[in-house]
């Protein structure tokens, strides 16, 4: 009975709304919907719900009864949910102000307890780039790894290996991949040699998987590059749209510092996936074999934040700390991937709050973690989460939480290196150059030093070239981002 | 809006970080805003005589900056900033130091409630005396206010009457 018809919804009142507040929304609505007045389809249904509403939120007793059924339901619902969630907020209250506010929110997702362990079935595919430039050390490395991985198949397991230079074949087919000689006679035959077509790649891979979908499983594509493709960025990001729908979720490995940071962030972080700098070929081994392990420790994909903010409440920048941290797109759904069993998923989110007028308490936003949990009984309802912050008239001094203020420190210093690149591509070399000089001296005060010494040597660099070096962006914008890893900000 | 201290950029109420110069826009109103350790040091070794005193193992993970406050041993850790400024806090005023002396009995001392700074850039470790009543001095010699002087591991930092001794991990 909760859910559709939560009567405090319907009147648009909160939980705790006076008798008055529940009158005066009901005369409001029933004006507005009176079947002698409403204009849209649908109204008069509306009309119906909002009398039968106030019939029982009107009469104390009869409210004091639904509130303990809505109470009971909603409980019940949370309990079935496979998702635990905890929010925390930079302030224990907003402040009754006529100009925006900031208010920051720490959100951690978690698998609930009490579901069956399982290894989820793994469907990858791993799209190798076999451009030119691949040629030597950095295609024997991505071989090897792609062997090992395949020589840890479980039954249950496909996996296929694309490459693609200016077009796209099968290297090793499912079928082929767990027979040991021939999944490696058939890798031997990967060689380099040509152009970097992503979208053939992509869409060569996706269609592998497609094939072999698991349904009780992840589904996962993994592309390694090491340059730049021109011309099919949009026709891969449409295929990631679609294959976010299908629930196929993309990372991507950069190898060196010739390839795109800021498409394939927006290629894999579209999907819940990540992209991953990596400045040594041979780090490329121990990643793939961390990719696989993860996925089979996958609980839900798909992972997702939905519903609604309240309409005086933007969304400045959403960033996912944990796993793999990543800036998001600031509009809802946000995608957020795979939960792992024993993980969580850790959000922030940044809003920005318009003028409060004298009210107590404002609703901030109505919204669900929403997930398909992996080889469980079905019937597992998405969590709904009410995020509400008191309102005062007075500023409280009370210091912002340690895990709220830390992760910001990082996130602001994640920020300067954007900045800086940004007012680098304007042409702005000496401001970008400070901003880095700047990041540098934060870097050195968390410890950071090698990540400092490279901020100052971009910041000379633009002094004399006035242009940042292909290697220092990504070196800076990953090196940044990585900072925000549990084992160095202390999150789960 | 709130203007950033360091570069006047205007942020928005609720911001605790400015967005062009990366410093932290708030500060508790009663709780020091560092996080500060109270590790013992065993009172016994005789760390104001040793001028290189051990380096680090005292220090919170992370901080590559301390102060030793030599008179009952106790370790501050400085974390996170670029400046702390050192003081002691009076509930009735809004002056509100990074650091706050108070337990240290700094009343006593003669430390002003905005008494020095520290300074952390990639020159290194740098001093300056707010103006402070009772002066600031460092291995006995008085500063000038408002000057940067240079410190090193193992400096003796005196605010009035109360030493404090710098760790130092940092190297430039």
């Amino acid at each position: 009975m909760a859910g559709e018809q939560d009567y405090y919804k319907l009147l648009g009142v909160p939980r705790d709304a006076t008798q008055e507040q529940i009158r005066r929304a009901y005369r409001e609505a029933a004006l507005r919907l009176h079947p002698d007045r409403n204009v849209r389809p649908g109204e008069t249904e509306l009309f119906v719900g909002v009398n039968r509403a106030y019939e029982v939120l009107n009469d104390p007793a009869r409210r004091g009864e639904y509130d303990k059924e809505l109470r009971a339901a909603e409980a019940e619902t949370a309990e079935k949910s496979g998702f635990r969630c905890t929010v925390l907020h930079s302030r224990k209250a907003l402040l009754q102000l006529d100009e925006p506010q900031v208010h920051y929110l720490l959100f951690d997702v978690t698998p609930a307890p009490g579901f069956k362990v399982i290894r989820p079935p793994v469907n990858l595919c791993i799209v190798v780039d076999r451009s030119t430039s691949m040629r030597g050390q950095r295609l024997d490395q991505v071989r090897s790894a792609a062997q090992a991985v395949l020589d840890q198949l479980d039954a249950s397991d496909h996996a296929a290996i694309i490459a693609f230079s200016d077009r796209a074949e099968v290297v090793v087919a499912p079928d082929q991949a767990k027979d040991r000689s021939v999944s490696r006679a058939r890798l031997s035959l990967l060689q380099a040699g040509g152009g970097t077509a992503i979208a053939q790649g992509l869409e060569t891979g996706l269609t592998q998987l497609r094939q072999s979908f698991q349904r009780d499983g992840v589904n996962h594509l993994l592309l390694l590059t090491d340059g730049r493709t021109y011309g099919d960025e949009a026709a891969c990001l449409e295929m990631a749209d679609r294959s976010v729908t299908d629930g196929i979720t993309i990372s991507g490995i950069g190898i060196g510092s010739d390839w795109n940071d800021r498409f394939l962030d927006d290629l894999t972080s579209r999907t819940g996936g990540a992209a991953i700098f990596l400045d040594t070929p041979r780090a490329v081994t121990a990643l793939l074999q961390k990719t696989f392990d993860d996925l089979g420790r996958v609980f839900a994909n798909r992972v997702r934040l939905e519903g609604a903010f309240a309409p005086q409440v933007d969304v400045r920048s959403a960033f996912r700390l944990h796993p793999d941290p990543t800036p998001l797109s600031d509009a809802l759904p946000l995608v957020l991937g795979h939960l792992g069993r024993d993980d969580s998923i850790r959000l922030l989110l940044e809003l920005v709050i318009h003028a409060i007028g004298p009210i107590h308490e404002l609703p901030l936003a109505s919204l669900k973690v929403a997930g398909d949990l992996l080889g469980q009984a079905p019937d597992n309802p998405p969590l709904a989460i009410e995020i509400r912050c008191p309102v005062t008239g007075e500023p409280e001094h009370e210091p912002p939480p340690p895990e709220i203020l830390a992760t910001l420190n990082l996130v602001s210093l994640y920020r300067m290196q954007e900045k800086a690149r940004h007012e680098a591509e304007l042409g702005q070399a000496s401001l970008a150059a400070r901003r880095l000089e700047n990041l540098a001296t934060h870097l050195l005060a968390s410890g950071e030093r090698e990540l400092a010494k490279a901020a100052l040597g971009e910041a000379e660099r633009l002094v004399h070239t006035r242009h940042l070096s292909t290697e220092g962006e990504k070196r800076l914008k990953y090196g940044t981002r990585a900072l925000l890893l549990p084992s160095k900000s202390g999150a789960p | 809006m709130i203007e950033c201290p360091t570069c006047k950029h205007q942020e928005f109420v609720g911001t605790l970080y400015c967005g062009e110069c990366g410093t932290r826009l708030v500060h508790g109103a009663s709780v020091p805003t560092m996080e500060v350790s109270r590790g013992h040091v065993e009172p016994g070794e005789g760390t104001v005589t040793k001028p290189g005193a051990q380096e680090g193992p005292e220090l919170e993970s992370g901080a590559i900056l301390g102060l030793r406050v030599v008179s009952t041993g106790t370790v501050l850790s400085l974390i996170g900033r670029e400046n702390y400024t050192l003081g002691r806090l009076v509930p009735t005023q809004a002056v509100i130091p990074d650091v706050d002396l108070s337990p240290f009995r700094a009343h006593e001392h003669g430390v002003s409630r905005m008494h020095a700074e520290i300074r952390l850039d990639y020159n290194g470790v740098h001093v300056i005396d707010l103006e402070s009543a009772n002066g600031t001095h460092i291995n006995g010699q008085r500063l000038e206010p408002q000057v940067l002087t240079p410190v090193r591991h193992g400096d003796i930092i005196q605010l009035g009457s109360l030493s404090l001794q710098l760790i130092s991990r940092y190297r430039v």
